[in-house]
């Protein structure tokens, strides 16, 4: 005991340290969301040197076909699409707004036209301006480059079906008109989409140069309308970002004008190293998900400096529907009683970090219902609905990928199983390889914890994108219907409330809300938690301001 | 002599192919490492993902798609990775060496120092208190794992005193020697004893076992009888020869810490070096990048085996006659 | 086998002639005192972990191997919660409960599923030094049968040999336990009638023994090399000996020493290499434990709760600290440059 004592001693002054400057510490950084881009440009916060950090570069530099959240956070500040999502912080940042056209496009009455007016004058980095005709080249690079949302986001454009199939010398001539004369762009659908203005305003659909080559064009920077251009990158050292010279703001609610005369991301930093570097000023704020140990500090010494928002994603465990013991109705639900949410969370960071998900939309996304059907952990209904499911004693293997929170909610989910009557394994496998290896049929995996993120705020982009027949391929390594669940019934449910989206939005969202509350009772995934982002920056850093589909605004910041 | 020298070059190229043929095989018999599923992410029609494949060139048979890459590597030089399409392997590669070299060179100057003063010191002083001491610290050095050390030592000196005894530490990372040495020295400090830390006490310990066999040698025996003294017959005759082993470990070790085999030092301490670019294709396994590494690792290792063997003969004469 | 069994027959009479080396090492052994102190010490850590569950159940009341996210425990009088949720500033995070120092309960704290830290340590010492040794023991049995034959031979035996350790060396460990880690998560591996489960412990100590053999081998190689000009060994050849009774009889005495202070250090070592393939998924697997994963488990609390990773980190130490100045006793007890050598 004695031999303790120093030790004991040295763990309390730890602790005292950290809540040093806690009491002075705001109690929230939400608050600052909202300010920023309201007021207008402020000159005197002008220049420096934004300097990021995070563990690795995040693949290619071209926007068609970067499918990154890190990489799709710094397109912001480099390329415009015909649309955009606002750029201010908070609920405002889900609405659309017009951007490279000057104004929402006119819509046909059968809903499968779409004609915009390009604004004049907006010019690439490179010093020409954006014609119509950029912009037809642009959507055929789509198909060209074969971008990964070619042959489903964008699969309803007039002739895209034939580019999809044969990508190279793809037309579009029926798909995309366009009018030089009037400036006129019109795409024309096979169907109507409700959700095609939305794909708009997405990086995959950015205007880039008419000459830019129909294929990953990789570490080369393409020229962009932004404020900012990349200067280079290297996705083992940094990517720089320079001011684009021939940037002029035509829409602050677009395109505001960047603040940071520079922006450096650095790569390599473990985030461990990272945090040390913010705390000690050598660094603004760092892309990397905050190692448990140092959340505690940061909320608490480094409260003023962090700045907590939701996340229109959830963690989920998708459960396999076709194999044992996950193919009975009665083993899900089971596991649905089994889990202890609030128990996941603290996995995460607890209960500040992330809500526990009792729905399969989360909230804030169009269609959330607040439902719900299994509130409270209940072992014994688990136990009961095991037996009755006749698959009490299978072998179940958890599949998780080797990073730190999926690791502990593996462990928990592991230890559940056996409480409830299974034999259960852990497996953990490579983060990089695990997205692919859980959701190809060939591999077996009964059970899997993993995330799903908003491509764009639309309930369709969670229920029909994870559970839809179309969305599972057997035997494909890109088959993001891991549960391999396929319910003739609730396709057409989905179908119907797509349909209905497309006239009435209200009456669209309540659907999506009966779906959700149905395919929770079909149990082909168990909701664990809707995250929280925490961003930690610098204590130069102002106006913060977090949009709910992009993330922190980068260009916004003020370093000066 | 130039007939070994060819043949030590065979020898290499045959090491150098057996190695890349093995990774290639083991890289394409695990499941989920497609780059084509990887890159065209989540929900991505067959169509784009068959196209995406075909422009890796891995719809191709396995010999065809390894001699391609063998090609890219080695004739155009224009290998690229799965990954981070656009960048070229054999650029990086060059470009991490220097940092590797500069971490590596450095940490086994002290490593080798501090080995060969512990080792000689408990060796001599056998039966004293400094022995057992001083194995003591070897054996620590020898049981820490360096991830956890270097992150300990980044606590103390970038967190919990960055703020007063180790307020002159600069931040992690990497300075080049040409940018200015004051700054390089300062930036490697760390990341030398940490790594050197680990070999000294490696080092030590075997030098240390050679020693009190070589002082027990007949020949050692002899020169105390013709009356030498004793410090004469330590360092002339029984170093030298308890040396020949350590000669040998230093040459596999240094072969592979110069090949990348520091790789968890060079992460911790945020060095741009080849051990953290291998890491990184390997956790993204990024095969074109993992393969040049790993070749390059190779030669090193491959090459430091044959200076040691040639070395050998020049440090022991009995070994001249033998081979 | 029967030139084996011959070779067996004949060296038994030096041995007993010579008035038993082996014996009389023994004693040596026995009167050496830190030796002594470094066995006890040794057969503490071992029987602290035979006892493991012992202290689990009786001590510590616990379960070691179930999560505990939600549990509860009483310190001081009062009753908190074993995973605590931060409420200062933000309140972010999650701090499992830090050292009682009291055995009866979190002695050295909770890991982040709320799981007692030591009874894990002492269950996880098992596999450690079961994996360390049996590593170390196979590994440097392999290399000294390869050194030897290599550097007795010379030649093409030496060359095609020693290319071997090249490939083994140069090889990317971590690549492999990666990929094997993927392999074999669906059907295990098959090596004839050998089935090796992805979890079982037998695929560490296999990689972790293959990949170090070049590393033991190769220093020996040479030994054995400078050896070949030495006069006992002319002379055992001028006898007609048998290359595998000179292997045996003088080659192997002679480079004994330096196996015997590597296999201290390569199971320091082992343990070590341990923790970073159980970090890739080869090896101990959830929720049983090893030093090694205690170490990686508690490098991600390192900066909240230290002691978990310090005290595995400690255990590694200690018991490679212990096994070390044993080795060194046997060592010198055996002195064999200087005894055994006089039987050639």
């Amino acid at each position: 005991m004695k031999r303790a004592l120093p030790l004991v001693a040295m763990l309390a002054l730890a602790t005292a340290c950290s809540s040093g400057t806690a009491a002075t510490a705001p109690q929230s950084g939400a608050p600052a969301a909202q300010s920023g881009a309201a007021a207008g440009f402020q000159e005197q916060h002008k220049g420096g040197t934004l300097k990021l950090l995070a563990k690795s570069g995040d693949g290619t530099l071209d926007p068609h076909i970067n499918y990154s959240n890190g990489n799709w956070q710094v397109f912001q500040a480099m390329y415009d699409g015909l649309l955009a999502f606002k750029k201010v912080g908070g609920e405002a940042s889900y609405e659309l707004t017009p951007d490279l056209a000057e104004a929402m496009p006119q819509v046909a009455p059968d809903g499968k036209s779409y004609t915009f007016t390009l604004r004049k004058g907006v010019k690439f980095s490179n010093g020409d301006e954006v014609t119509v005709d950029d912009v037809k080249a642009s959507f055929e690079r789509i198909y060209k480059a074969s971008g990964p949302t070619s042959g489903t986001f964008f699969a309803g454009i007039v002739g895209a079906a034939a580019c999809v199939k044969k990508p190279e010398g793809c037309t579009l001539d029926k798909g995309v008109v366009v009018d030089k004369a009037k400036n006129t762009v019109t795409i024309n659908l096979e169907a109507p989409d409700s959700e095609f203005p939305l794909k708009l305003a997405l990086p995959h659909s950015v205007i880039l140069p008419k000459a830019t080559p129909g294929k990953d064009q990789g570490t080369k920077p393409i020229p962009g309308t932004g404020p900012y251009a990349a200067a280079s990158y290297d996705p083992n050292k940094e990517l720089k970002l320079v001011r684009n010279s021939h940037f002029t703001e035509w829409s602050r609610e677009a395109q505001p004008q960047g603040y940071p005369d520079e922006i450096v991301y650095s790569y390599g930093l473990t985030v461990e190293a990272a945090v040390t570097a913010i705390q000690n000023g050598q660094a603004d704020w760092s892309f990397d998900p905050l190692p448990a140990d140092r959340l505690t500090e940061i909320g608490s010494k480094y409260a003023s400096q962090a700045h907590v928002n939701p996340l229109s994603a959830f963690w989920y465990m998708p459960l396999n529907t076709r194999i044992a013991p996950f193919d009975k109705p009665e083993a899900r639900q089971a596991l649905q009683w089994a889990i202890d949410r609030a128990a996941v969370v603290k996995m995460y960071g607890g209960a500040n970090l992330a809500a526990p998900a009792c729905t399969l939309l989360p909230a804030g996304i169009p269609g959330h219902a607040d439902f719900c059907d299994y509130p409270k952990q209940d072992l014994e209904k688990a136990k009961q609905l095991v037996q009755q499911s006749g698959t009490a004693g299978q072998e179940v293997a958890v599949v998780v990928a080797d990073e730190d929170v999926s690791k502990q909610i593996g462990e928990y989910v592991r230890s559940v199983l056996e409480q409830i009557g299974y034999k259960a394994k852990l497996k953990v496998i490579s983060t990089n390889i695990h997205f692919t290896y859980v959701q190809n049929s060939k591999n077996q995996v009964q059970l899997s914890v993993t995330q799903w993120y908003a491509d764009y705020p639309a309930a369709s982009d969670f229920l029909h994108v994870l559970l839809s027949c179309a969305s599972f391929r057997e035997g494909s390594d890109a088959s993001i219907n891991m549960a391999a669940f396929c319910d003739k019934d609730m396709d057409a449910k989905m179908a119907e409330a797509m349909k209905l989206d497309q006239t009435d939005k209200n009456a669209a969202n309540t659907k999506w809300g009966e779906i959700d509350r149905e395919l929770m009772r079909k149990s082909p995934i168990v909701p664990l938690f809707q995250p929280k982002q925490v961003d930690f920056v610098s204590s130069r850093v102002g106006n913060y301001g977090f949009h709910k589909q992009f993330f922190m605004l980068l260009d916004q910041l003020w370093v000066k | 002599m130039i007939g070994y020298i060819g043949k030590r070059l065979g020898a290499a190229v045959f090491v150098l192919f057996a190695i890349s043929v093995l990774v290639f095989l083991i890289f394409f018999a695990t499941p989920g490492v497609d780059p084509a599923a990887r890159i065209a992410g989540k929900n991505a029609d067959p169509a784009t993902l068959a196209q995406v494949r075909a422009s890796f060139g891995l719809d191709d048979p396995l010999p065809v798609q390894y001699g391609m890459m063998m090609k890219h590597l080695f004739i155009t030089h224009d290998l690229t990775s799965f990954v981070n399409r656009g960048t070229l392997v054999m650029p990086q590669i060059i470009d991490a060496i220097p940092v590797t070299l500069s971490l590596v060179v450095g940490a086994a100057v002290i490593w080798m120092v501090l080995g060969i003063v512990m080792g000689t010191l408990a060796g001599w002083l056998k039966g004293t208190i400094v022995d057992p001491l001083v194995m003591l610290v070897g054996v620590f050095g020898v049981s820490l794992p360096v991830y956890w050390l270097g992150e300990v030592v980044n606590l103390l000196t970038q967190k919990q005193l960055h703020d007063s005894v180790f307020s002159w530490v600069p931040p992690l990372g990497y300075v080049p020697f040409s940018q200015s040495p004051g700054q390089w020295a300062l930036h490697l400090l760390f990341p030398w004893l940490t790594l050197a830390l680990l070999y000294a006490g490696i080092y030590a310990r075997l030098l240390r076992g050679e020693l009190i066999n070589a002082l027990n040698e007949d020949y050692v025996r002899t020169a105390r009888a013709k009356g030498l003294s004793e410090r004469r017959i330590l360092i002339k005759h029984a170093l030298r020869c308890s040396l020949i082993p350590i000669v040998s470990l230093f040459g596999l070790d240094f072969g592979a810490l110069v090949g990348g085999a520091a790789l968890l030092t060079e992460v911790v301490f945020g060095l741009p070096g080849v051990g953290k670019l291998t890491y990184q294709a390997l956790q993204n396994l990024d095969l074109p990048v993992i393969m040049g590494t790993v070749l390059y690792a190779a030669f090193f290792v491959v090459l430091a085996n044959a200076v040691v063997d040639v070395l050998y003969a020049r440090l022991d004469p009995r070994v001249r006659h033998a081979a | 086998m029967t030139a084996e069994l011959a070779v067996d027959g004949v060296r038994t009479t030096p041995a007993a002639a010579g008035a038993g080396p082996w014996r009389q090492a023994g004693a040596r052994l026995l009167r050496n005192r830190s030796a002594m102190i470094a066995a006890s010490g040794l057969a503490l850590i071992v029987l602290a972990c035979v006892l493991a569950p012992l202290y689990a159940s009786a001590v510590a009341g616990t379960d070691p191997f179930v999560s505990n996210v939600s549990g509860t425990t009483v310190v001081g009088g009062q009753q908190v919660q074993v995973l605590q949720q931060s409420t200062e500033g933000l309140g972010l995070g999650v701090t499992p409960i830090g050292p009682t120092w009291d055995p009866g309960h979190f002695f050295l704290g909770a890991d982040g599923q709320g799981r007692d830290v030591m009874a894990r340590l002492l269950y996880g010492g098992r596999n450690s030094l079961l994996i360390g040794g049996a590593a170390a023991l196979l590994c440097c049995f392999l290399a000294t049968i390869l050194g030897i034959i290599a550097g007795y031979f010379g030649g093409w035996v030496d060359s095609v040999l020693s290319r071997f350790f090249d490939v083994i060396w140069a090889f990317p460990v971590y690549l492999l336990a990666i990929c094997l880690s993927v392999v074999l998560l669906t059907s295990g591996l098959h090596l004839g009638p050998v089935h090796i489960d992805a979890g079982s412990l037998w695929l560490p100590v296999l990689i972790i023994a293959v990949i170090y053999v070049p590393y033991v081998a190769r220093p020996l190689r040479g030994q054995v090399m400078a050896l070949r000009g030495k006069e006992f060994l002319h002379a055992a050849v001028g006898l007609g000996a048998s290359d595998l009774r000179i292997m045996r009889r003088e080659v192997l005495p002679n480079v004994l020493p330096t196996v015997i202070v590597f296999l201290p250090l390569m199971t320091a070592l082992n343990m070590l290499t341990e923790s970073a393939l159980s970090f890739l998924s080869v090896g101990v697997q959830s929720p049983d434990a090893s030093w090694g994963t205690i170490i990686n488990d508690g490098l991600a609390l390192l900066y909240t709760r230290p002691m978990i990773t310090i005290s595995a980190g400690l255990f590694v130490a200690l018991t490679a600290v212990a096994l070390n100045v044993f080795g060194d006793g046997v060592r010198d007890a055996l002195d064999p440059n200087a005894r055994l050598r006089g039987a050639a």
